[in-house]
């Protein structure tokens, strides 16, 4: 698994946002907060402060911009996987959210230090925004092959607002992993497992969907 | 096999499942009573089989600890009637699998690679339910192997579930609550033990070749590089499982080989590797068309101590019986009886555990035993019964019996068990020291 791809990449002068990414981590890690002023974090890095802002424009943006890239190194390597084409969307999301926890696993100290201890899932964090966009992109692909198969019914008004479903599972599994305790995170493990089936079961067609359409029927011809 | 929805696991979920077995099966009761009053003649049967079937249902749907105590259950006949029996031995059979990507990432935190690179072929689904895991089929080469894993969190969830199934086991096995506790704390640290899978792998190796020179027995060949705490690979065995087999109603003398050889393999680790798999279930056996008894899952091992062995298998010479102050030490080493007892319970408990020990016994007071004697089993079940119902079991304020005696208890059941499905016949052999006085 790619997990360790945001951390442990080599650090080449080529590519000034890269480093700039990963200064930013060591800082936070090293110090328990956000460096005080952009003047400042340059100095200690020895690069000019235009070349910061070539790349972001303020330390949110680089936030931002590190959760991004752990999300994108999360598809890359759910789609290297071989199998990945044979799942069904449901096990594409279980992919996704095993490989996305693995790879925050590396980064957690940093993490820790930028979530705050009580997090509100009806909130989407600024850091995150990125992550968001990109991640409603591909669960909207996803929607739309799962609706091919069948897989999860399209009902009205309500089915246009599956993604914004899984938005707050998203928000709702990286609380439980921030608050985990257990050995090597199993809890989370099950918890993704449990509300991954529990959302597929509500999408797809149950038991409601055959009383609308009876109620539906019983209305119309009375 | 259809993938299970969801698996209540949180313990109020848990709790609520058992909440509502208990009420269903006190529903049972009231139906029986009920049905009693207008016709007095009815037995208990009908009562059995309802309530085996409402706690079975809901067993089927935890995974887990509270399954493997349904599985344990199923083992002692003595203490379930048959009518449970029967229902709990498909426990082995319907535990429902998990996600493939959960494998996937099971895989890649043990061995850093998805099961996918590491064998030729893997298949997606499961093949079998194991009671804490399941088992897939993989292929490396021309080999065909068998890869067991583990769900999440399993030991975590020991704990909790044992204390669900406490109240539980009250009602339903007749036993008090001394016994219970008595009891229960050898149950955990087995359960825990089975939830190690490297110490299983450990033992199944160290096992099956101190057993190796026992004829028409097999063991799959363990690979200790793909296992870890939750993943065990092993060679896949083709064959039947025990009721398969007996479905292809195999002629006498097959059945005389399976049997000898689950014997001869009891016998070796009982009597000369003391230590033991505690776990005849019969979903643990592979039965080849040749009629070799392939021996899988060794997460149940025990080990017996001296001080428990010599006093208790004393008892299966004939002899013993017999001796008058020789056998009260005995039983009082095992725990049967205690000096603190009054002479009257004295009396009882030690005549009722002699009859009981004479009559398991009996396959060891001769040379060849016929296990397809159902009528010598009909004197086990009613046995168990006439224990269960006691009195003075019940009310006992000391558990009875050595919590030793609880895994070797259940393995001899076990064992007869199979035995006697099989209608094995048997050359029943002895340890030496047996073998000289007995007869």
């Amino acid at each position: 698994m790619e997990g360790t791809a945001v951390k442990k990449k080599p650090r080449t002068k080529a590519n000034p946002a890269q480093k700039i990414k990963e200064a930013y981590i060591d800082f936070v890690l090293e110090n328990g907060s956000k460096p005080v002023s952009i003047f400042k974090f340059v100095k200690e890095l020895k690069v000019k402060e235009e070349l910061f802002y070539d790349h972001f424009n303020s330390f949110d943006n680089v936030e931002k911009e590190i959760w991004s890239d752990m999300f994108e190194s999360t598809i890359k390597a759910i789609s290297a996987e071989e199998v990945y084409n044979e799942y069904s969307a449901r096990e594409k999301l279980l992919a996704f959210f095993y490989t996305w926890i693995e790879s925050l696993k590396s980064n957690r100290s940093f993490i820790l230090q930028s979530i705050p201890k009580r997090m509100k899932p009806e909130i989407t964090p600024y850091y995150l925004e990125h992550v968001r966009n990109g991640f409603k992109e591909w669960v909207a692909d996803l929607l739309l092959e799962a609706k091919e198969t069948e897989e999860v019914t399209t009902r009205p008004i309500i089915s246009d607002r599956y993604d914004d479903a899984i938005w707050l599972q998203f928000l709702f599994i990286l609380g439980f992993w921030v608050k985990d305790d257990s050995k090597s995170f199993e809890k989370t493990d099950a918890a993704i497992e449990k509300s991954v089936n529990l959302a597929f079961d509500l999408m797809g067609r149950g038991p409601l969907d055959a009383m609308v359409d009876f109620g539906k029927f019983l209305f119309q011809n009375r | 096999m259809k993938e299970q929805s969801k698996i209540p696991t949180s313990k109020v979920q848990r709790a609520a499942k058992f909440v509502k077995t208990g009420a269903k099966v006190g529903g049972n009761y009231v139906k029986h009573y009920a049905k009693k009053v207008v016709n007095p003649s009815l037995t208990k049967e009908g009562l059995h089989e309802d309530n085996a079937r409402d706690i079975y249902n809901s067993l089927s749907e935890l995974k887990g600890s509270a399954l493997k105590v349904a599985q344990m259950m199923s083992m002692d006949k003595n203490m379930l009637p048959t009518a449970y029996q029967d229902k709990f031995s498909m426990a082995q059979y319907s535990a429902p699998p998990l996600s493939y990507p959960l494998v996937v990432k099971t895989f890649q935190q043990y061995f850093k690679e998805s099961p996918s690179a590491i064998f030729d072929t893997f298949s997606k689904n499961a093949k079998n339910a194991a009671s804490i895991g399941q088992v897939h089929e993989a292929t490396q080469g021309d080999k065909k192997l068998a890869v067991k894993i583990q769900y999440p969190g399993v030991a975590d969830s020991v704990k909790s579930d044992l204390k669900l199934v406490r109240p539980f086991a009250v009602r339903l096995m007749n036993l008090n609550e001394k016994d219970l506790d008595h009891y229960m704390e050898e149950v955990e640290t087995k359960l825990l033990e089975e939830t190690d899978y490297l110490l299983e792998v450990e033992r199944s190796i160290e096992i099956s070749e101190a057993c190796s020179h026992i004829e028409n027995l097999r063991f799959p060949k363990y690979y200790p590089q793909f296992s870890a705490g939750r993943v065990i690979t092993m060679d896949w065995l083709d064959g039947k499982v025990l009721k398969e087999f007996i479905q292809t109603n195999p002629d006498q003398e097959t059945r005389d080989k399976v049997g000898q050889a689950m014997w001869d393999f009891y016998d070796y680790q009982i009597h000369s590797l003391r230590q033991v798999h505690a776990d005849p279930h019969p979903g643990n056996f592979i039965i080849s068309d040749d009629g070799v008894l392939g021996v899988i899952d060794f997460g149940c091992v025990k080990v017996i101590p001296d001080e428990f062995y010599d006093p208790y298998f004393s008892l299966i010479r004939k002899d013993m019986l017999t001796a008058g102050p020789e056998l009260d030490n005995t039983f009082k080493q095992l725990q049967f009886i205690y000096d603190s007892d009054s002479v009257e319970d004295k009396a009882y408990f030690s005549e009722v555990i002699k009859d009981m020990m004479g009559l398991l016994g009996q396959p060891f007071h001769q040379n060849e035993f016929d296990f397809g004697d159902d009528s010598y089993f009909q004197k086990i079940f009613e046995m168990g019964e006439v224990i269960s119902e006691s009195k003075k079991f019940r009310e006992s304020e000391k558990a009875r019996g050595a919590r030793d005696g609880l895994y070797i208890n259940r393995t001899y059941f076990g064992l007869y068990n199979i035995l006697n499905e099989l209608k094995a016949r048997v050359r029943t052999t002895k340890p030496e020291w047996a073998a000289r006085v007995a007869v």
